[in-house]
């Protein structure tokens, strides 16, 4: 009952948030001192010939008008075209997130399977060498420069040792989607080379997204797991004489997630939002090259659907956090 | 036991395997990574050259400029025709010129491709209808199309290679709400070159297929597939050149991984001098530097053989004049600004204007050369004890920027590009005081006399004329310091060391693929 009022009042803040988003979205794109309508109209138009465009495209109405035309398309599913290409918004996100996707998913798999235990290990062995050097990982994770961290992996494991391939989600072009989430396509059509090529070009930019997520993950699940090990209950179970794993993996870890799993929960949102270097760096065909190019562009409806789409992942995730600490945390439903 | 009927079809198989024909050759593919994302497939929707692919290999042209020096050939075009008072050109077009569906390309494909980019007003648009208006093209005949200019413009024929044709039934075919069929093309394509696309993937880039059919005729080899994919990162360029994933780049990447590419045993460096002019505009309008002898002072602070040969490492070419030294127009005499801090000590103090603020010089964000050319124009102006200030933007804020004299700033330093092969891309654009409110001509210069010599060059068809108009119109302008002039660029292009046939020319950098071929 208490999720569902959770929820429940959670999705009636969505459309507001939304709104203000929208809002301060629109205004700071019109704004700013770049006109895309000028670099469509190309470097050789004059000030004529780029109005002439302008009233074109429509965008020499009043903003307050532009702004009520676009909600009001956006009510229809509709989130414009864009300025440069012609094609729609929704198109063109539709067509990049499952990279995005597929990429943020592997690169949280691996820093959850490796982040958590690794942190673990080094709260129960704490000050000791393993424990040193993962807070060396850690900070490394925390520290270094994600386009630097894909350019090193890129030399030494695509260029020395040839064990991957350099860039993009597929050799050449991919084969016709059925999800367009790579993995799960060649799985579906029983395709183990595709599955192995796509797992190959994943390798790189995944370890690129992981490492710092895995960084955090770990910092936080180590603080969470010391914490409780100082807690009185832990206490009493060694009293008990309750074998340590058991103390650790069954009664310890759910309490010192919590914090851990809200962690989890903001690192996918901001990935699924768009890893902008990474896919730089890897030429990733997702969302955070779209966002990037849009924004330098000042094409006005992909930088609002791009914010649409980030916003409500933020939203979402968010929720789903606070739902998943409810279910994991009794207190939280105590309360 | 096998019986003898297994063995007869065994038999029988092996020798139908034998006799029939072997699989077909592998076919030769060629890839090369873009640094600018294909985010459109309409030829009328860009000018740029970082998509020139898709208008080089797609579509066909009137005329295209070949090689280098550029010269203009005869294309879709057998000859053309101009009236004596230079506003009405008449093309005879080649017969039997398919499109990649196979109908024919005819005079009425023409009109509808003028009209076309007219009405989409992007592109080559704006260049285009400062010379045909709206509804002035017409197909005369199946094979003839005529078009009248608004003004005698010497510049059309070489502008003319910008109307890219289209297949005007199949556009209309997917025409929506009278968008000329924008909405269909910017991901198809509807045209008659070498290559027919076969894939199109706005997030990776496209693929094309050899067009057999393609009217001009194909040497003894060639490449049967290409792919043009976007690759945002020089490093990863590079490093995908050397690994072998590429077969050619962009000719443009910074010195120190054009050596990378140098060292690489499978890469080879096609050096050509490009038509591409590094300098500095300089706001004539904003006090002091309305002052010809402030600007002539900042002229003679750019240290500009430090730039060159130091910091690009030999490189470049210095270029001391606003029209490329391998262009025609040139005035061999000029010999432009030195590095001289005493010389511009002494302009300083002939000027009445005092210098008594930061001068602000203007960089582009990403573009790393601007900041170091912004670096040592400002260190240059401080040894004359002028304060500076860098300020640096991303280029759509930039353009916007250099429209008024009011918002761009005192010095902005980047490239003008070719993209058509006359003076009056340079020159004409920049200083004639017509084109104020374009970004090339964020001088903001105003001389009555230069735009005399400017309005002659262009109208004129004399060839001797426009260059004499052009030489003297850039004597003036050199003297009176209107921009600083530092480079022409060279083009360092790194293809796979087995291709051939590689026709570089400074519109189209090199990426017509229909002439490049494997040796072995």
């Amino acid at each position: 009952m208490r999720l569902l009022a959770l929820a429940l009042h959670r999705l009636a803040w969505f459309v507001p948030t939304l709104l203000g988003l929208l809002v301060l979205t629109f205004v700071i794109s019109r704004v700013i001192p770049a006109d895309p309508v000028a670099l469509v109209a190309g470097e050789t138009a004059t000030p004529a010939q780029v109005e002439a465009l302008r009233r074109q495209l429509g965008y020499d109405r009043p903003l307050p008008v532009q702004f009520v035309d676009y909600l009001a398309r956006l009510a229809r599913g509709d989130m414009g075209t864009s300025i440069f290409t012609r094609r729609p918004i929704v198109q063109d996100l539709a067509h990049r997130l499952p990279a995005t996707i597929e990429l943020t998913v592997v690169a949280m798999v691996v820093s959850v399977l490796a982040g958590v235990p690794l942190g673990v290990v080094s709260a129960l062995w704490r000050n000791s060498p393993l424990d040193h050097a993962v807070r060396v990982v850690t900070v490394s994770g925390l520290a270094i420069a994600s386009f630097w961290l894909g350019i090193m992996l890129q030399l030494l494991f695509a260029m020395r040792l040839g064990w991957t391939p350099l860039n993009g989600r597929l050799q050449g072009f991919p084969p016709e989607a059925i999800t367009g989430f790579y993995l799960v396509d060649a799985a579906l059509t029983g395709d183990g080379p595709a599955f192995g090529a796509a797992l190959r070009h994943l390798a790189l930019p995944a370890a690129t997204l992981a490492f710092p997520a895995l960084a955090t993950l770990v910092r936080f699940t180590r603080a969470g797991v010391l914490d409780v090990m100082q807690s009185n209950f832990v206490l009493y179970e060694r009293a008990m004489g309750l074998p340590r794993p058991v103390i650790v993996w069954k009664y310890t870890l759910r309490s010192a997630l919590t914090s851990t799993v809200t962690q989890i929960g903001l690192l996918f949102g901001i990935l699924l939002a768009g890893a902008v270097v990474t896919e730089a760096v890897f030429d990733w065909p997702g969302i955070g090259t779209y966002a990037v190019s849009s924004i330098l562009q000042s094409d006005y409806n992909a930088v609002m659907g791009f914010t649409i789409w980030a916003g409500t992942i933020f939203i979402v995730v968010n929720l789903l956090v606070d739902v998943v600490q409810t279910l994991v945390d009794p207190r939280e439903r105590a309360t | 036991m096998i019986d003898r009927r297994s063995w007869l079809v065994a038999v029988l198989a092996l020798v139908l395997l034998a006799v029939l024909p072997s699989a077909a050759a592998a076919q030769t593919r060629f890839v090369f990574a873009n640094e600018s994302p294909y985010d459109t497939m309409d030829p009328h929707a860009a000018f740029d050259v970082g998509r020139v692919a898709v208008r080089l290999n797609l579509y066909d042209g009137l005329y295209r400029w070949l090689d280098n020096p550029p010269k203009l050939e005869p294309w879709l075009a057998e000859s053309h025709t101009v009236s004596p008072d230079g506003l009405t050109y008449t093309f005879k077009l080649r017969r039997g010129v398919k499109f990649h569906d196979g109908a024919e390309m005819t005079a009425e494909d023409l009109r509808y491709s003028a009209e076309r980019i007219l009405a989409m007003k992007k592109g080559a648009a704006a260049l285009l209808a400062t010379m045909i208006a709206p509804g002035s093209t017409k197909a005369v005949d199946r094979h003839t199309v005529q078009f009248t200019l608004t003004k005698p413009a010497a510049i059309f024929l070489a502008v003319v290679p910008e109307v890219h044709v289209v297949n005007s039934a199949l556009l209309k075919k997917h025409e929506k709400d009278g968008d000329w069929g924008a909405a269909w093309l910017t991901s198809n394509e509807a045209g008659s070159g070498s290559y027919q696309l076969s894939r199109y993937d706005p997030a990776v880039g496209f693929i094309a297929k050899r067009f057999a059919g393609h009217f001009m005729p194909w040497g003894q080899k060639w490449i049967d597939e290409i792919e043009f994919r976007t690759v945002k990162e020089d490093n990863t360029r590079v490093l995908g050149m050397i690994k072998g994933d590429y077969q050619g780049t962009g000719g443009y990447l910074p010195n120190d991984q054009v050596k990378r590419l140098r060292e690489a045993a499978n890469v080879k460096i096609v050096e050509q001098e490009s038509m591409r002019i590094k300098m500095f505009q300089i706001n004539n309008q904003r006090p002091p530097l309305n002052d010809v002898h402030v600007r002539r002072a900042i002229s003679y602070a750019f240290d500009y053989d430090g730039f060159n040969k130091d910091i690009l490492g030999g490189s470049v070419e210095r270029n001391p004049v606003p029209i490329p030294n391998n262009m025609w127009g040139v005035p061999r005499d000029v010999k432009g600004y030195t590095y001289n801090l005493d010389k511009a000590k002494a302009e300083l103090a002939l000027a009445k204007a005092k210098v008594d603020r930061p001068i602000t010089i203007g960089y582009l964000q990403g573009f790393s050369q601007t900041e170091q050319a912004a670096t040592v124009m400002a260190n240059g102006l401080r040894k004359l004890g002028l304060d500076t200030k860098l300020t640096s933007e991303v280029w759509p804020t930039m353009v916007e920027r250099m429209k008024k004299p009011e918002t761009s700033p005192d010095l902005v330093v980047y490239w003008i590009s070719t993209y058509y092969a006359d003076p009056n891309n340079w020159i004409g654009e920049m200083f004639h005081s017509g084109q104020w409110g374009t970004f090339k001509a964020s001088s903001f210069y105003k001389n009555p006399k230069v735009d005399e010599l400017l309005d002659v060059a262009l109208k004129s068809t004399d060839r001797k004329v426009r260059e004499k108009a052009y030489q003297d119109a850039a004597r003036i302008v050199v003297d009176e310091a209107a921009g600083i002039w530092v480079y022409n660029t060279k083009y360092f292009g790194p293809w796979a060391k087995n291709l051939e046939g590689i026709r570089f020319s400074p519109i189209g950098n090199g990426q017509e693929i229909r002439w490049v071929y494997y040796a072995k």
